[in-house]
């Protein structure tokens, strides 16, 4: 539900006139596709960590870079990239429930 | 004596699911049928009993993570599908403009927590148990001025996964990195506030009443390009 959320945030915020970049999970591309979100960046990540693993600070930050070129260079609505490098988990990282 | 309980398979792969044994990471199991549930399971074991030889913990994840798509490939938008994209163009480099950033992921700042339905201090095991009333009521905007570090902020959401936010909030609310993008100057600057809401709520009231209001806001404090995140 959380990603038709967004899905509904991203053409809000673009029909008013700002430009808007998601990421979302591959497990969620249908729902990125079916509702036609202006621009879209696809990372193949568990749920829950869209950015890359906890402490992997050089991956978020390549995600976030790759979302933010596609903000520059997507010349139309609807646009989806994949970014391709694997979702890499840290040692030592792990979170509590 | 008492009677042997007997629990079916269905049952049991569902209870993952907001069930006797709730786990967020695992809810996809009710998306998948007995036959598929029973696949998963079946390749998890086998792959535990590789990695008790070598220790390679990789294909555990890679086999979560290829489920999870597996389980909610299905999961369309619902009447929420469309055929126009709307699209409104960068007007000035990344490196020249405002960056906001607003995402679904429930976090906000230390002592300034939403107390959803007037509960102080709700836990991350409330919201779960509350899930359906979240889905009922309207979104509440978290404010998350950008100059608070990923120490200073707090998570709570009963639809996903939470340990990773809460361990490393950057997984979805990339704070620290869009600060150190500014220091290089990879974006003009960053918006002086962002946002977090609970994605798991009422989808009609959030469309009609929420996210138009949430546009004005972010024109108002002048953000050139937002960065959105779910989960």
């Amino acid at each position: 539900m959380c990603h038709v959320s967004v899905g509904h945030v991203a053409r809000t915020i673009e029909s008013a006139g700002i430009p808007t970049v998601a990421v979302y999970v591959k497990a969620f591309e249908k729902v990125a596709r079916k509702m036609r979100l202006p621009r879209v960046l696809l990372t193949p990540n568990p749920v829950g960590r869209p950015l890359g693993a906890p402490g992997d600070r050089e991956r978020q930050a390549a995600v976030v870079r790759a979302a933010l070129e596609l903000l520059e260079t997507a010349s139309e609505g609807g646009m989806v990239r994949e970014f391709d490098e694997p979702y890499r988990p840290r040692p030592g990282h792990a979170g509590k429930g | 004596m008492s009677e042997p309980v007997t629990e079916t398979f269905e049952a049991f792969k569902n209870s993952f699911f907001y069930g006797s044994r709730c786990d967020l990471a695992f809810k996809f199991l009710k998306n998948l049928s007995s036959e598929e549930a029973g696949e998963f399971f079946r390749e998890l074991i086998e792959n535990l009993g590789r990695t008790v030889d070598d220790g390679d913990a990789g294909r555990l994840v890679r086999l979560a993570v290829e489920w999870q798509a597996r389980a909610y490939a299905g999961e369309g938008a619902g009447r929420w599908t469309y055929e126009d994209a709307p699209f409104a163009p960068l007007e000035k480099p990344v490196r020249d403009s405002v960056v906001g950033l607003l995402t679904s992921s429930g976090h906000f700042v230390e002592d300034d927590d939403p107390e959803p339905f007037g509960v102080k201090h709700m836990t991350q095991q409330e919201a779960c148990r509350r899930i359906k009333d979240f889905l009922k009521a309207p979104p509440t905007l978290s404010r998350i001025p950008a100059d608070v570090p990923a120490e200073g902020l707090r998570v709570r959401h009963g639809g996903y996964d939470v340990r990773a936010a809460r361990a490393d909030p950057n997984v979805v609310f990339p704070v620290d990195r869009l600060r150190e993008l500014e220091a290089e100057g990879a974006i003009g600057r960053r918006a002086g506030t962002f946002y977090s809401f609970v994605g798991a709520c009422s989808q009609l009231r959030l469309l009609r009443d929420h996210a138009p209001r949430w546009a004005e806001l972010l024109r108002d404090e002048g953000v050139d390009a937002v960065l959105l995140v779910p989960v």
